[in-house]
């Protein structure tokens, strides 16, 4: 029989239980048993960065990670960037600078980058390009992403003060 | 690709994991960080029938300056130490490499002793460690004990640590006051594993001679490898341009580099050569400036 | 069709994207998000061996796998299928089967599939899996296969070559009897792929009660071939819907992905659940049925001391892989631009398809032609220096000059309109090449080597069937390649705009639509609505390929704006009273010209058109407000029956010049760039922000098939980048900033002027690096002509010219 144990695990504010079997991989958790879509699957070992999510205050990629692993923690998705239907300036940044195509990354890159500008808040060119390093894009060339998370950065500064 | 079965189980101390462990042998496997363990059993090249999760062993998370030492709890996550005031003090060399280990979510996940534990040849720390001349505290079932750096690594992914001990710690010395360091990597791409890299310490004496100097290499072998003939070349010496050369080209016949994919064994010694000269150029830069 | 006056209110507008509030909230709706009632899961085995004959198979322990529903093996396929779609030059001998049936062709290649109640026991029954193989020589390297006696990927075949011919276009024999120089090289283009982050995928379903197979997948476009993948299904070809869904990037690898979908349904129809089959990456990386070119060149270029470029001989050998899916297309797209942007007056091409035991090859952004622009571009720098002309002079003098078009080049195909001097003088200028110049000449006294790359080269637009097929004297083949579209006013004057095939791979189909509808009719962008139909009840469409959706779908919109405006038109003119000339479209509302007050907005005309019949003018006959168009390609000609004129057949032909400016590290071989400058011509832009983000995705690919990306195949034909720690895809960290410029030359024939431009980046970006690291060497006199290039190519390369200047 499988091995299986029961988690409580908070996402996105909400608390849920479940019971998960032990080698099933928290990307699969999310997407699957809690329907939050919004975390993908590029490569499954840990290189492309497309499943990053925030575990207790830090991002981690979530197919390096066992859902049982995360019994008790506090975790965010994409789904959790925007608050009511608001839009995260980081989201609207990259709406507005193009950061996104096929969008494939971008919920990766959108919570790389929110970690890093907690960090952050003036970031220059090359210390995003580094930061977000170890997420892969395919399709942007990653330059219109680094405009967004500049832009992001500059917003948020504004709206800070 | 998703892992084969396997039976989990967390510990909460020391005391729980080492006695799981011995309890699960030969088929128990620890798991730290996960960051290397877990794409080999994604790929179902590992396929460990127990897994005794480590990460909540907080007893094992700690960065402390202790004596002219700085001991890092194994279980300590890579950006931890990476952001550690003590580790930046004490051992700035760490908090480099710390820099070209993998990315930001590796390193949040990924442990110091997880890393050398598990001794991949082209990982970072363990060149650290050996040039530094650091001491791994492992744990059994029949107590602790202390092994240095260079009696630590044995081969490609494996170590001196017995089937049922984990690394519990590691201790770095201090840089001696005054020393410079400096930590180069040539890699494809920002991230990856080294093709080789090279921690480099140096302290000059009074006089402006070398007085302390340590090499040490990855990527270049089955194990990071010490430099002692390059070492021996430099010490005592009046530093120069050409001294370095000389030493890189001493350190490129010390080592014996596989070819791979990635790089041949040629092009390994020959980077070797040059990332040894630089990095003794920037530790030189570092000691007479202060810094 | 004369270009629109360019007064225009959207076309050059950079709109927000349509696309992107779903995407930001991770909620576009992937097809591997997709969840059905019922749904079971897939996985594939693939072969551990490149080539062997397969014994046995026993599946037994995996069907008693609890969870398990059934294991397919090549033994099923040919009973439950037939043979998968192919293009090539003889399907009946490199047969194409859905699993391996009796041997493996290549290592990946799938042997077994298994359906289970999820993924994770799926892959436990293929761990249960026992295939008996014996093996086979293995045949990897090209020239090998050609020769007799070696082993053969396909003994119906009775050769590993599956095509060959040489074409000669124009005197070939003449101009290089009459040249003054000819430069010789062989080059080396090695095999990369697309790689997007999101994997083919497909949910299959399927009906028994009416025998309807439901296919969502992310792939698949030639909508009006899908009675192909209904024929392998063994299912009538009006029983198959194909539902496309968003995808996570495709650059070519979804173009046609065939196999997913074809496995997914058959499963579905087996176990008369919804399957879920969704490529992982091992999976995709070793068998996507897509991997890029991989040619072995050699090549002459003969050429008059004063610099005139004559004639171009190229021999080719092209690597296929296992099986030839798309035929020898590639060169169709090489021929179609195999000038470049030169006069040169007569091409020999020698071509060789070659199979081997590896992964097929498809398509990649280019699909062949990125190829060729780095060949002419690495052999006009060979004949540069040969003659002591500098690189951009040679350029300048060979261009086309913006008289000359429409321009025949020696294959037949034609190039509309360019303006190459002018991309050229903005590229220089942009760059600030004089001071590249003088900051390299001080960085040479410094010791440093930085190099300069200028490269000009063309991007073709909008393949037309032909290409598929000239190949061949006999038979000619189909010359329909299709983009439809409806567009649909509703009571309340609303538009919705409806496409047919898998549009959207990340470029901006529904953006670019809001704003050609918005263009027709004078309204807001964000008032159209677009959504997509199955191929069911859709209309003919090849979807996104060869940078021909944009033009294909406008043209679309264009037609079937026009039937609706028509209408719109009668019914206004009849309430205003006024004839139809005297109306304009404005804001929202047809009214008469010069006296704006006299209006009816579009919900007036609108609610009239559906609701009010009696009341509409005796001449429409229907009512409502809804047309469908269906685009043909505005200017294809046949290939003349000896071929030597293929005819026209890429005709919309963009053009750029791109500078890289690079310093190589000598003693590790390693670069960084100092500097990227790109200067495009598609003719009228769209959403100029949107095709910028498309020329520097397109650099970054073109960056890592140059540098970071190759398959490479060991002798036994194991695959040793078979994951993303060794198939190194470049970071942010690798790709530089690109500094882009645009000039707007025009088509006579598209839809606004428009010219494709999506691949247009990964066209140049190869010519451009190797020119400029080949600049930076300059004083060891290295020669680049291998791509990809790595610090160990680059060291060994200057060692060779060191030995060879001291030899001299």
């Amino acid at each position: 029989m499988a091995d299986r144990h029961a988690i409580n695990v908070t996402v996105n504010g909400v608390r849920y239980e479940a019971t998960v079997e032990s080698r099933l991989l928290l990307a699969d958790f999310l997407r699957d048993q809690l329907g939050l879509v919004g975390t993908h699957l590029g490569c499954e070992h840990g290189v492309c960065g497309a499943c990053t999510v925030i575990l207790d205050g830090r991002t981690v990629r979530s197919c390096l990670v066992f859902a049982v692993q995360a019994d008790g923690a506090d975790i965010m998705t994409v789904e959790g960037l925007s608050r009511d239907g608001q839009l995260h300036p980081l989201q609207e940044a990259f709406r507005d600078k193009q950061g996104v195509q096929c969008g494939f990354c971008t919920p990766g890159m959108l919570l790389c980058a929110y970690e890093f500008l907690q960090e952050h808040p003036q970031p220059s060119e090359e210390a995003i390009r580094e930061a977000i390093a170890g997420n892969l894009c395919r399709c942007t060339g990653y330059q219109f992403i680094v405009e967004a998370i500049q832009e992001a950065a500059a917003r948020m500064a504004v709206a800070s003060r | 690709m998703k892992p084969a079965a396997f039976t989990y189980v967390a510990a909460s101390t020391l005391d729980q994991a080492v006695s799981l462990l011995a309890q699960h042998a030969p088929e128990g496997k620890p798991l730290a960080g996960g960051q290397s363990l877990i794409p080999m059993m994604n790929f179902r090249l590992a396929q460990p029938r127990y897994l005794i999760d480590l990460n909540r062993v907080s007893e094992l998370m700690y960065v402390r300056e202790v004596d002219a030492m700085v001991a890092i709890g194994a279980m300590t996550r890579q950006s931890e130490a990476q952001r550690s005031e003590v580790v930046s003090r004490l051992v700035p060399i760490l908090s480099e490499a710390l820099r070209w280990t993998g990315h930001a979510a590796i390193r949040h996940r990924g442990t110091v002793g997880g890393s050398l534990a598990h001794a991949d040849p082209a990982a970072e720390l363990p060149a650290v460690a050996l040039a530094l001349g650091a001491e791994l505290v492992a744990q059994g079932p029949a107590g602790r004990r202390v092994i240095p750096a260079e009696e630590f690594f044995l081969g490609p992914l494996s170590t001196a640590l017995g089937p049922d001990e984990l690394l519990v710690e590691v201790r770095f010395p201090a840089l001696p006051s005054g020393a410079g360091w400096a930590f180069l990597e040539l890699s494809r791409r920002h991230g990856d594993f080294a093709i080789v890299g090279v921690a480099a310490v140096l302290a000059l004496s009074g006089d402006g001679r070398v007085d302390q100097v340590s090499l040490a290499l990855c990527g270049v072998g089955p194990t990071p490898v010490r430099a002692h003939r390059a070492e021996a070349a430099v010490l005592g010496v009046e530093p120069s341009e050409g001294v370095f050369r000389e030493a890189g080209e001493i350190a490129a016949q010390e080592i014996d580099p596989d070819s791979d994919l990635h790089a041949s064994a040629a092009y390994r010694r020959r980077v070797a050569a040059v990332l040894v000269r630089r990095a003794l150029v920037e530790a030189h830069r570092r000691a007479r400036e202060g810094r | 069709m004369a270009t629109m006056a360019p007064a225009r209110k959207w076309i050059g507008q950079n709109i927000p994207r349509l696309e992107d509030p779903r995407l930001l909230v991770g909620r576009p709706g992937y097809v591997t998000d997709l969840v059905l009632p019922g749904m079971v899961h897939a996985a594939i085995l693939r072969s551990p061996v490149a080539h062997a004959r397969i014994v046995a198979i026993d599946a037994s322990k995996a069907r008693s796998l609890p969870g398990v529903l059934a294991v397919v093996t090549g033994q099923e396929v040919k009973e439950l299928t037939n043979p998968m779609p192919d293009f090539g030059p003889d399907p009946s001998k490199h047969t194409w089967w859905l699993l391996a049936t009796d041997k493996v062709r290549y290592a990946g290649e799938p042997v077994a599939a298994v359906v289970a109640t999820d993924r994770y026991v799926a892959e436990d029954a293929c761990a249960l899996i026992d295939v008996t193989y014996e093996p086979l020589p293995v045949v990897v390297d090209p020239e090998e296969a050609m020769k007799p006696g070696s082993p053969l990927v396909h003994e119906a075949l009775g050769s590993n070559v599956a095509y060959s011919r040489t074409f000669v276009f124009g005197d070939v024999e003449r101009d290089f009897a009459e040249a003054d120089v000819v430069v010789r090289d062989h080059l080396r283009w090695n095999r990369s792929g697309a790689q997007p982050l999101e994997t083919v995928g497909a949910v299959a379903r399927y009906d028994p009660a009416t025998g309807m197979m439901t296919i969502y997948c992310n792939s698949v476009t030639f909508t009006f071939l899908l009675f192909l993948v209904a024929n392998t299904l063994r299912i009538p070809s009006n029983k198959l819907d194909v539902i496309p869904c968003p995808a996570g990037g495709s650059f070519g690898s979804k173009f046609w992905a065939v196999r997913v979908p074809i496995l997914a349904g058959m499963l579905a129809k087996l176990v008369g659940r919804p399957v879920k089959f969704v490529e992982d990456r091992l999976d995709n990386l070793a068998t996507s049925d897509h991997h890029g070119s991989d040619r072995i060149y050699d090549v002459e270029l003969a050429a008059m001391r004063d610099g005139t470029l004559r004639s171009l001989r190229i021999k080719v050998i092209d690597d296929y892989g296992a099986y030839i899916q798309f035929g020898v297309g590639t060169h169709g797209n090489s021929l179609a631009q195999v000038v470049g942007p030169y006069k040169i007056q007569s091409v020999q091409y020698e071509l060789y398809a070659v199979l081997t035991n590896k992964c097929q090859q498809g398509a990649y952004r280019g699909f062949g032609s990125e190829v060729t622009n780095w060949v002419v571009e690495r052999m006009v720098d060979l004949a540069a220096r040969e003659l002591g002309i500098d690189p951009v002079e040679i350029r300048r003098k060979n261009f086309i000059q913006p008289h000359e078009f429409p321009y025949f080049i020696p294959t037949g195909n034609m190039y509309d309109s360019g303006n190459y001097p002018g991309v050229l003088e903005k590229a220089l200028q942009l760059a600030d090449y004089q001071g590249l110049r003088e900051m390299q000449r001080r960085a040479r006294e410094d010791g440093r080597y930085v190099g300069i790359g200028v490269i000009s080269a063309q991007e073709r637009s909008v393949f037309s069937a032909t290409e598929f097929w000239f190949w061949f004297d006999q038979p000619t083949g189909i010359t329909s390649s299709p983009e439809s579209v409806t567009l649909k006013m509703d009571a309340m004057g609303n538009i919705t705009a409806t496409l047919y095939s898998q549009a959207f791979w990340g470029q901006s189909p529904e953006t670019m639509v809001a704003q050609v509808v918005a263009e027709e009719f004078d309204i807001d962008p964000s008032q159209v609505s677009v959504i997509y139909g199955g191929s069911a009840s859709g209309l003919p469409a090849t979807g996104p390929g060869g940078s021909r959706f944009t033009i294909m779908v406008a043209g679309a919109i264009q037609g079937a704006a026009r039937r609706i405006k028509d209408k719109m038109l009668k019914i206004a003119s009849q309430r205003l009273e006024v004839a139809p000339e005297d109306l304009e479209f404005a804001e929202g509302a047809i009214r008469v010209r010069g006296t704006p007050e006299k209006r009816m907005t579009f919900q007036e005309v609108a609610t009239l058109a559906y609701l009010f019949k009696l009341d509409l003018p005796p001449e429409i006959e229907e009512s409502g407000l809804e047309a469908n168009y269906t685009f043909d390609h505005p200017y294809t000609t046949m290939p003349s029956p000896d071929r030597k004129n293929l005819g026209v057949f890429y005709p919309f032909v963009g053009h750029a010049c791109h500078i890289a400016v690079i310093e190589v590290d000598v003693e590790t071989g390693q670069h960084r760039f100092l500097k990227y400058v790109a200067v495009h011509d598609a003719g009228t832009v769209v959403n100029p922000r949107s095709l910028n983000g498309q020329i520097i995705g397109g650099v970054a690919q073109g960056l890592g098939t140059t540098m970071y990306e190759q398959f490479v195949y060991n002798s036994e034909g194991q695959l040793l980048t078979g994951s993303y720690m060794d198939y190194l895809i470049p970071t942010a960290m690798e790709v530089p900033r690109v500094e882009i410029g645009h000039q707007e030359t025009p088509s006579p024939f598209t839809p606004y002027g428009i010219k494709g431009a999506g691949e247009g980046g990964r066209m140049m970006t190869p010519a451009a690096v190797c020119a400029a690291i080949e600049d930076a060497l300059a004083p060891f006199g290295v020669r680049v002509n291998e791509v990809p290039v790595t610090p160990e190519k680059i060291l060994h390369w200057i060692d060779e010219a060191r030995a060879r200047q001291v030899a001299s």
